[in-house]
């Protein structure tokens, strides 16, 4: 009995909280049990975009002073955010254990706890969320029907009862009289929605009916992402502080570029997605004192492997490393071998095209064969073979031209002249290397008969003012390199790189281990110098979180194999104490940037 | 005149730039004149090109540059139908983001009330006081101006520009008078060798930091 009671207790604190995210997720951020996420106040913890969902239940005075450990919840589990999208609805939520059911209503006092219809699981529901606790497991989570289809759907009925468009009848109200409008209001019934009555009413019966549908998957036919997904099951095990999954063969995203196939063609949409069948992302993040590594592993069916197998068939370009500064607040290189992965790609993708009975694409066939037999491909791939790097130099002063006003001192009149000025600007150099100089050159040639603006300087050429009709562009033919940049001074005075001042020994033979990614980011450097006001919202979160952060960001890719491919991400930090923040801080990036 | 540069440019187009502003004012014995306002962008052409190619700046719309334009052509049309002003001229350098205008006015007054007016009717949500609009004073013996708050409260709020690119921008207050200027109330105030026309410049750093700085009355002799 004894055994019976130990092996139940087992059973019982060996089911995660995970086993309660639902099969529909495609995102999962799952964080271990870790004494210093403890320490983040909640306060804290609110302030992360993966919390954005359950704010509405945590701002308030509940949670002053208070860290995650005080609100009941168990860290003995797993804490699992996730995110997932259909074509009709989108889910998020976060699956935890509970230690202390009353500590955690202290934080979540606005739910209340409403009729299960799932033995053993009691539902709480709130303004915004839903709650359900299944034993010491919690499973937060909202069901909302997607934007698009929401307005799809109240299209569809508005249009179908014989409505004018909502806007249209808007605005003809403003060319009606007073009296028309009462007569016309005496006349409707009341019973009838008008368009965002009935987009609510709409909202409000698919959030019930997928939120039922999650529920009935989850509860009833007792599916989840854990018990569907081996991989999910497997990297669960991992020790790591944290492990990230993304399932991208079932991102609806990717799967909207397809949707012409799925419609027009089935059978080769089904051919396509099976290149597609597996492709799951993977990551642990892996806390070291003072630095967070982030391995990530990308798998894939066999026939994309085998073109990205070819196609990471490559090494670090050594001609680069002369055009990158080992002073350079970030750089970034992509090696790749284009020319075996367009061969594989060719022998992978021309049988599945072939299949296809559309005319169209028989068409483009035949066009892809063409080209294939009488481009001359060895040329194509010797003035681009696949190699690119890209560097942000910093803020450098560009030469400009303003307008200034000139006074007369007799009269205070005042005229216009054209004077040189100078402006701030962030500085980048793009550099593929060729072996064919000849080609670019070409190009070049052919572009300074056409417009004046390009202009040959000794042995590079000036774009004028190709920045905002303002800063110039410098284009770089040398060296086995092509290079685009801004940075005047690369351009005069370092065409053959920078010499002593280049990347070390050591980082090079580093970089040619990295395969077929590699960089690097002084993070304050970046942050600091990076003019972000320019970025759009979802960047400028990204930029705020380096803001204020010491360190820097190493970037390299690892093996590739016919099914998976790996890369590492390694944040060092100088604040060891505030690891648990860094770790979330890093977290938050990758969310916002797989959301 | 300034809540306009604001309606037309917005407010983002105007943080962190380093802007030029000249404020040309001829008046006649009766009244009457012509009022000319120039906005000079071209210092941060680079700058304000990386700004309209944005949907929003610091959380607000960017015009764009059609838009702009747009509204300048509204702003004409409606100007000429106030009571008052007998015409007016635009110009949009949209290469180097440089605005003028040019009203001729019967009296001070139609041109602050016309201008007013046409805020109100291009930006109907704009509250804009009647202490706001008057930002110059005529009685045919003295004339007075000073900064309108609404441009001095703007550049209290700019946090966004650096201190170096506020010392290279200018406020420019030109007056031409149909008398020769006895007084100056601003010891800063430049007078030509006629003494019928005054010029006050002030960089836009010590503008933020004084907008008294601006504040001048001329008294003409008798």
């Amino acid at each position: 009995m004894l055994f019976l009671s130990i092996g139940f207790y087992l059973i019982v604190r060996g089911q995660g909280a995970e086993k309660l995210i639902p099969p529909q997720a495609v995102t999962v951020f799952s964080i271990n049990n870790t004494d210093l996420l403890q320490k983040v106040s909640i306060d804290e913890w609110i302030t992360y975009d993966f919390m954005e969902e359950i704010h509405q239940e945590l701002f308030d005075k509940s949670t002053d002073n208070k860290t995650v450990k005080d609100a009941g919840l168990d860290f003995d589990k797993r804490l699992s955010l996730f995110y997932g999208k259909t074509s009709s609805y989108e889910l998020t939520g976060f699956t935890f254990g509970i230690k202390d059911q009353s500590a955690l209503f202290k934080v979540f006092d606005d739910f209340e706890e409403v009729p299960s219809n799932f033995p053993g699981v009691n539902v709480y529901q709130s303004l915004f969320n839903n709650l359900l606790i299944d034993q010491n497991n919690g499973l937060l989570i909202r069901v909302e029907p997607t934007e698009s289809f929401l307005n799809q759907q109240t299209d569809s009925l508005w249009y179908d009862r014989g409505n004018l468009s909502p806007f249209y009848s808007m605005d003809e109200d403003e060319y009606m009289e007073e009296e028309e409008l009462e007569l016309e209001d005496a006349q409707k019934s009341l019973l009838e929605k008008n368009y965002f009555e009935l987009r609510d009413s709409l909202q409000f019966e698919f959030q019930k009916k997928y939120y039922a549908e999650v529920l009935n998957s989850l509860l009833v036919q007792k599916k989840s992402l854990y018990s569907n997904d081996s991989t999910f099951r497997e990297l669960l095990t991992h020790a790591s502080a944290g492990v990230f999954y993304l399932d991208n063969s079932r991102n609806i995203d990717r799967s909207k570029n397809l949707w012409y196939l799925k419609t027009v063609l089935p059978s080769l949409y089904l051919d396509v997605q099976e290149l597609y069948e597996g492709n799951i992302i993977t990551g642990d993040l892996i806390l070291k004192e003072s630095a967070i590594q982030f391995d990530l592993k990308a798998a894939y069916s066999e026939p994309l492997g085998s073109i990205y197998s070819e196609m990471n068939r490559a090494k670090f370009d050594k001609n680069i490393a002369p055009f990158i500064r080992a002073n350079q607040p970030a750089y970034f290189s992509y090696t790749i071998n284009l020319q075996s992965a367009y061969e594989k790609a060719f022998e992978v993708l021309v049988p599945i095209l072939s299949k296809a009975k559309d005319p169209e694409i028989s068409f483009n066939l035949l066009m892809l064969k063409l080209g294939n037999a009488l481009v001359n491909k060895e040329a194509l791939f010797d003035a681009y073979k696949g190699s690119l790097f890209v560097t942000f130099n910093g803020i450098q002063k560009v030469k400009t031209r303003k307008i200034t006003f000139f006074y007369d001192e007799q009269t205070f009149e005042y005229g216009e002249r054209e004077t040189e000025a100078e402006e701030d600007m962030p500085i980048f150099t793009l550099g593929f290397s060729t072996r064919r100089q000849d080609i670019p050159e070409m190009i070049l040639e052919h572009l300074s008969q056409v417009t004046s603006k390009f202009e040959k300087k000794s042995d590079y050429w000036i774009y004028q003012k190709a920045i905002f009709d303002a800063a110039p562009v410098f284009l770089i033919n040398a060296k086995g390199m092509f290079l685009l940049t801004n940075d005047q001074d690369l351009a005069e005075n370092h065409r053959e790189g920078y010499g002593t001042e280049a990347l070390s020994k050591r980082t090079i033979a580093n970089l040619k281990k990295s395969g077929t990614i590699a960089g690097y980011a002084n993070l304050q450097e970046v942050a600091l110098k990076f003019p972000s006001d320019f970025l759009e919202p979802s960047q400028r979160q990204l930029m705020e979180f380096l803001r204020n952060k010491t360190g820097s960001i190493t970037i390299k890719s690892g093996k590739t194999t016919l099914s998976s491919t790996s890369l590492h991400v390694n944040y060092l930090y100088n604040d060891a104490e505030k690891s648990g923040k860094h770790f979330l801080d890093l977290l938050n990036t990758l969310y916002l940037l797989t959301k | 005149m300034n809540k306009f540069l604001i309606l037309l440019f917005g407010t983002s187009l105007l943080l962190g730039s380093c802007i030029e502003i000249i404020d040309d004012l001829s008046i006649n014995m009766d009244g009457s004149g012509v009022f000319k306002y120039t906005i000079n962008l071209s210092s941060s052409k680079i700058k304000v090109n990386s700004i309209l190619a944005l949907d929003s700046f610091n959380g607000k719309k960017v015009p764009k540059i059609e838009e702009i334009e747009t509204k300048i052509g509204e702003f004409k049309l409606l100007l000429e139908k106030e009571k008052g002003i007998n015409s007016v001229q635009t110009e949009f350098n949209k290469v180097d983001f440089i605005v003028k205008i040019s009203v001729n006015f019967s009296r001070i007054d139609d041109l602050q009330t016309g201008i007013k007016s046409v805020i109100v009717q291009l930006d109907p949500s704009s509250n804009i006081h009647q202490e706001e609009s008057t930002w110059i004073g005529w009685d045919a013996k003295t004339l007075q101006r000073i900064v309108p708050k609404i441009i001095e409260e703007r550049i209290k709020a700019d946090t966004q520009t650096d201190d170096e690119l506020l010392k290279m921008g200018s406020y420019t207050c030109i007056s031409r008078l149909p008398k020769s200027i006895q007084h100056s109330s601003n010891p800063q105030c430049k007078l030509n060798p006629a003494k019928t026309a005054a010029m006050l410049r002030v960089n836009t750093f010590d503008m933020k930091l004084n907008p008294g700085l601006l504040e001048h009355s001329l008294t003409l002799s008798p």
